[in-house]
Order: structure tokens, then sequence, then C-alpha cells
């Protein structure tokens, strides 16, 4: 088993390289990229200066061949394309993702100076979805065609219908001080003066940020964990070893959780290995919606002004987590059930 | 030939028994019809919904703009280019006469700028009129949302499509033939999947303006890795039975094998998870609306309508009504799959005490 797991491991990395390379090569071919867009904003420039002075030289600026390549090579696209992959790969195993063209310092420092945000969300969403939904799913399936379970199920069905980010829209609508209520505040993480609060101030400050967020984070989630607590539970309480239980006399509660539970956690906890992407569970809908600084949105940012380093790099620490997260996912599977073997 | 006809007979028979089931599950079934008759007239929506109108009597001869072009100096309309026919049915009942217009039942198109007829600033807020009242532009919500749940739907079934054709050939062969080729695509695959999906799109789409096949094809692209392991699954535990082995020492050849026997016996997962791939193409569709990545303006969407919402959000209604459509839609999508995973699945559960 040990020799599998570490067969898995040395797998990452032709998975990262083959990775790495197809995002590369995706953002370097296309046209439009940061290249493209500075010599056309220079261009523009030249244009509107050329139309104050009152000389009409035509509609485009020609900017001098030094000037490009002096870009070229700022932006590395002097280098033909398979020796930039090699310098980018290079500079990785050194940690150095580049700079950031927009924010002028290392890709790592911008990208890691919005884990916190990220990883706040993430982990209240997380530990939220497993206290409030495993419990659901077991009362559910112990007393599964019930009043409850019906009424609990549409409940969670109308969550599942209405994606996270729409949910948070509308609850801005309704309670962001629009044309209803105005009970929470429209974004942000904290607030402007946040500094400046009282102990109590800043807790309740930053409570006051969460809620709407975090609820629009989870909502999705509760259906599918839910329903498959549920359905995993049923499925180990129609087993044979659940009527061996009863049989020899044991009481329901104890069937039920030192017997059927156990073994219907099984499917449950291999979500767990997954918890290591929490760093980046930032999502871009929902911190665009609220206007979050986090990665999700640091990571839209970096799409809408070319800011590549910061793409790729974000690209590079979300694959890897979700790589590993997948075996720590199949390892949690190995320790949780001693029938896995895998080979 | 007869052993061929009841093999026939037992499928049928079998496919029938599910869909009792199905229809026995009364949620999942009116849902399922409900969709069904929506996305049928959604097909001849320009009948209900439009600014064409359907029939228009003139000086004695009938016209039918829905199907042709008519200019307004030919219908006696005092305007340029192509006729309003709301002012010209008013204009004919002010003059009496014997001309009439007969417009469809909600009189107004999804990309008709309506600011030229309305008073104030755009978005109107709903009235009688405009049932979900109008978008920045000026344009009709309501209208909007129902040619956009045309676009929706037909955009995730089509992709759902071609989706799962390229995953099931991919699968079963995977499956199929194993060994090398097996270890091989996989790890193409995993590597596939490892790319953040929405991410890549929003690259994509940033780049290049997407239209309607290119991101068909881009979604495409991304959303046949899970059925792909699906079938895979189903192909290798198939692959292995009795039946198989059995036509294996009869002579039959490997696509007699893959087509006539392990294939229909590996579709079940792959059908009832349909509706939930559908459900899952329609909400990344509107993701990529509200982000601006999605299909060019002007087209319908319900994502675009929601953005506009999010700029102000006194415009409840601009978040309210896609909300509420989509909401719905998915729901009763949901609703048939479970359903229909329900008919599909053999077992019983029952508790045992």
């Amino acid at each position: 088993m040990t020799t599998y797991f570490l067969r898995r491991f040395l797998l990452i990395i032709p998975t990262f390289f083959g990775i790495t390379l197809i995002t590369f090569l995706i953002l370097q071919i296309v046209p439009g990229g940061p290249l493209e867009m500075e010599i056309m904003k220079i261009r523009m420039g030249g244009q509107t200066k050329g139309s104050e002075s009152g000389s009409n030289t035509g509609t485009t600026q020609n900017i001098p061949q030094s000037a490009i390549e002096e870009l070229q090579k700022f932006y590395g696209f002097d280098k033909p394309i398979h020796q930039r992959y090699l310098i980018w790969i290079g500079n990785l195993f050194k940690f150095d993702l580049g700079k950031s063209y927009v924010y002028s310092e290392p890709v790592l420092d911008v990208i890691t100076s919005r884990f916190p945000v990220s990883i706040y969300f993430g982990l209240i969403g997380f530990m939220l979805t497993y206290i409030v939904c495993v419990p659901l799913g077991v009362y559910k399936a112990v007393k599964n065609g019930s009043t409850f379970d019906f009424l609990s199920s549409a409940i969670v069905f109308i969550g599942y219908a209405i994606p996270g980010f729409a949910f948070g829209a509308l609850m801005l609508v309704l309670f962001g001080g629009g044309s209803f209520w105005d009970v929470f505040p429209l974004g942000g993480f904290r607030s402007t003066d946040y500094e400046s609060l009282s102990f109590t101030g800043k807790i309740t400050d930053q409570i006051h940020h969460t809620i709407l967020p975090v609820m629009s984070y989870v909502i999705g989630s509760f259906a599918t964990l839910t329903i498959l607590t549920k359905n995993s539970v049923i499925e180990n309480l129609s087993q044979d070893y659940i009527r061996t239980a009863f049989s020899k006399g044991l009481s329901e509660k104890k069937v039920i959780f030192g017997h059927a539970l156990r073994n219907s956690l099984i499917p449950i906890s291999t979500g767990l290995g997954h918890a290591v992407s929490l760093v980046l569970a930032g999502s871009i809908l929902i911190e665009k919606v609220f206007n979050i600084n986090g990665i999700g949105l640091l990571s839209y940012d970096s799409i809408v002004q070319r800011d590549y380093p910061v793409v790729m790099g974000i690209l590079v620490i979300s694959s890897l987590l979700l790589l590993i997260g997948n075996i720590l996912s199949d390892v949690l599977y190995a320790i949780v059930d001693p029938r896995i073997r895998f080979k | 030939m007869k052993e061929k006809k009841e093999n026939n007979k037992v499928s049928t028979s079998l496919f029938r028994k599910r869909w009792k089931k199905f229809k026995s599950l009364k949620r999942g079934y009116y849902s399922f019809l409900i969709i069904l008759t929506l996305y049928l007239i959604s097909f001849i929506l320009p009948i209900f919904i439009g600014r064409d109108a359907l029939i228009v009597k003139y000086n004695g001869e009938f016209y039918f703009p829905i199907f042709k072009y008519q200019s307004a100096e030919s219908l006696g309309q005092n305007l340029q280019g192509e006729a309003n026919y709301r002012l010209l049915k008013k204009q004919y009942q002010e003059e009496g006469g014997d001309n009439w217009v007969f417009m469809p039942i909600y009189p107004y198109g999804p990309n008709e700028n309506l600011l030229s007829e309305l008073e104030g600033n755009p978005p109107h807020p709903p009235s009688s009129e405009h049932w979900a009242g109008t978008d920045d532009r000026g344009r009709d919500v309501f209208a909007r949302l129902a040619y956009g749940f045309n676009i929706g739907l037909s955009f995730s079934i089509i992709v759902t499509l071609f989706a799962y054709f390229i995953g099931i050939s991919v699968g079963g062969t995977l499956g199929f033939y194993g060994g090398k080729i097996d270890i091989f695509g996989l790890r193409l695959i995993e590597m596939w999947s490892t790319i953040p999906f929405l991410y890549t799109i929003i690259i994509i789409s940033s780049i290049i303006q997407p239209n309607f096949i290119l991101l068909t094809f881009v979604l495409t692209l991304f959303g046949w890795i899970g059925i792909t392991y699906y079938v895979r699954g189903e192909f290798y535990r198939e692959k292995a039975r009795d039946y198989v082995s059995a036509a294996v020492s009869m002579g039959a050849k490997n696509k007699t094998i893959i087509f006539r026997h392990i294939l229909p016996n590996s579709l079940t997962p792959v059908i009832s998870f349909a509706p939930f791939a559908i459900v899952a193409n329609i909400f990344s569709l509107v993701s990529l609306d509200f982000l601006g990545f999605g299909l060019p303006p002007p087209t319908p969407s319900w994502g675009q309508l929601m953005q506009q919402g999010l700029v102000n959000i006194e415009y409840w209604w601009l978040i309210a009504t896609p909300l509420v459509s989509m909401f719905l839609t998915l729901l009763s999508i949901t609703f048939i799959g479970e359903a229909i995973r329900e008919a599909f699945d053999p077992k019983v559960y029952s508790r045992l005490r």
C-alpha cells in the first residue's frame, strides 16, 4: 500500500507538468495578451495626443521598433515559447513565480496575502456543512418517509436549485439596503473603519460581514452532503449485519450509532481529503458578488487585467492542492475502511 | 432471428417497466411534462411573445409580418424602416376603418429597445404591461427571460449530448481495452480534470469573444470527464461478466460485444446522470453570463440580467425574476433526475430489523 501511495505521489510530477504546459500554451498563444494590450494603450494614447495638438498625422501612431522590443523584453516575449516555458519552470523550482505586472510585487506574496480571507470563509463554510449535514442526513435516514424527511428534503432541494452566487445576490437585494431592508453590509471582508472599532465592535462587525457570504458558500453543498449521508445510512440499514445486530437484542440506538453509522461515514470521510484546497476555497462568483478580496476575486482580476504571472501562480497552487487532495482522500479512504486495498 | 425478437421483447418490457415506475413518481413525471411542454413552446415563441404582429389587415390585404419583413410605409405608418406594430394597432384603432393588427399575446420582443414608448429612465419596474419590468437598456425583461429559457436549455442539452458522446467513447475504449491505453488515458484525463474549469473558460473567453458554437465547444471540452470515469468503470465491470465471456467464446467481434452487449448494459448510470449534467451546464452558462464572459450581447440571458441587477440592487426585479426562472427550471430538472434515478434503480431499500 505504501508503494501505491508513493507511486501516486510520483505521478503528480508528470501530471503537474502537463497542466502547466497546457495552460501556459493557452495563455501565450492566444492573442490579446499583456503585450498587445500595452501596445494598444500606447497607440490610443498617441492618437489622443496627436488630435489634441491639432496635427493630422493619421489614425494610428506608429511605435518605434525599439520600444516594442523593450516591451517584449519586459514581458519576456522576446524569446521563443519553449524557452519561456523552461525559464518559467526553472524559476518555479526556486519558488519564484515571477512578478505581478499589476502589483509589481512577487506573485507568491500577492497570492499568499489573500489566503487568510479565503481560508476564513472556506473553513467556516466547510465546518458548518459537516456539522449540519451529517446529523441531518442520519436523522433523515432513520426517519425515512416521515413528514420531517419530506420537508427537509424539499428545503435542501430548493437550496440545490439556487446557485450560491445568485442566492447571495438575492440576499443583497433583500437585506443590503436597496428597496427593502438595510440589515447587512453590501459586501467586503470588514468595514473600512475596522481598525478603529472596539474589541466587541470588531467581532460584531466581522460577524456582520460573514453571515451572507457564508450562507451563499454552503447553500449548494448542503444538498449534496445531506443526501449522500442519508443514502449511505439507508443502504447500510438494509444490510444483513443490521438484522443480525437487532436479532441479538441490541437497542436501536446501539445498532444505528454503533454499527450502521460507522460504516455509513466511510464515503463521507473521503471528502475531508479535499480540505487542503480550503486555502483556495474562494469562489470567483461569490467573492465577486460580495466584493470580498480573496483568491477568487484575485483570479478574476488577474485575468481581466492580463496579469499572467498571477494567473499562472494561482493555477499552479490550485492544481497542486487538488492533486494532493485527491491522494489524501484515498489515504483517508484506506484508513477509515480497512477492507480497501489499493494496489 | 427468433432469438433476436425475443431479446427485443425483453428490452422493451424493461424500458416499459422503468417508464411505468417513472410515471408513478408524480413529482418527477409532472416536472418532466411541464419542462417538455415549455421547451417545445419556446421554439415557437414569436407566436406568443414578440414584437412582430402575427396578422395585419391593411386596405383589404393580409400581411404576415411574423414571417416577412414589412416596412412601415407599406402599412401606412409614418416611420422609417420596419413597422412598429404596437403603434400601428393603436393607429388603426384610432382611424376606425377596416384595418386591424393581430399581435402576439405578449407584444414585446427580447432585443427591442422600448425607450421611445416608455416614460422615465430605464430600468422600469414591473407593471401590468411589462410583467417583469425592463432592463438597463429599456428592453422587456419578461421577453428576455422567456427567450433566455430556450437558449439556456438548448445550450445545456447540446453540451450534455456532446460531452456524453465523447465521454462514452473515451470511457468505453479505456474500460474495454484496459492495459496501457487505460493507464496512459487516465493520466491524460487526470491532467485535464485538474485544470480549473471555470477559470480556464474565463481565460479563453476573456480573450476571444465567444459565440454560441465556441462556448458549446469549450464547455464540452471540460464537461466530458465525469461521465468518462462512470462509463470506464461500467465497461470494466461488465467486461468481466459471464455474458461477455459467452459472446467471446461464440466468436463475436469486438464491435458486436461493445455495441450490442456491453454498451446497453452500462448506460443506466449514464442516463440517470443526464438531468444533473444539464443542471450543471445551465449553471455554468448563467455563471459565465453573470461574469460577462458568456454569450455575446444582445443574446437574452439570465446571468446577464443578474449582473445588471447587482450593479444597482435597487432594481430588484433584475435579480429576482431571473433567479425565480432559474430556480424553477433547475428544481424541475432535479426532480426529473431524481425520478429517473429511482426508476432505473432496481434496488429496493427496506429497513431490516
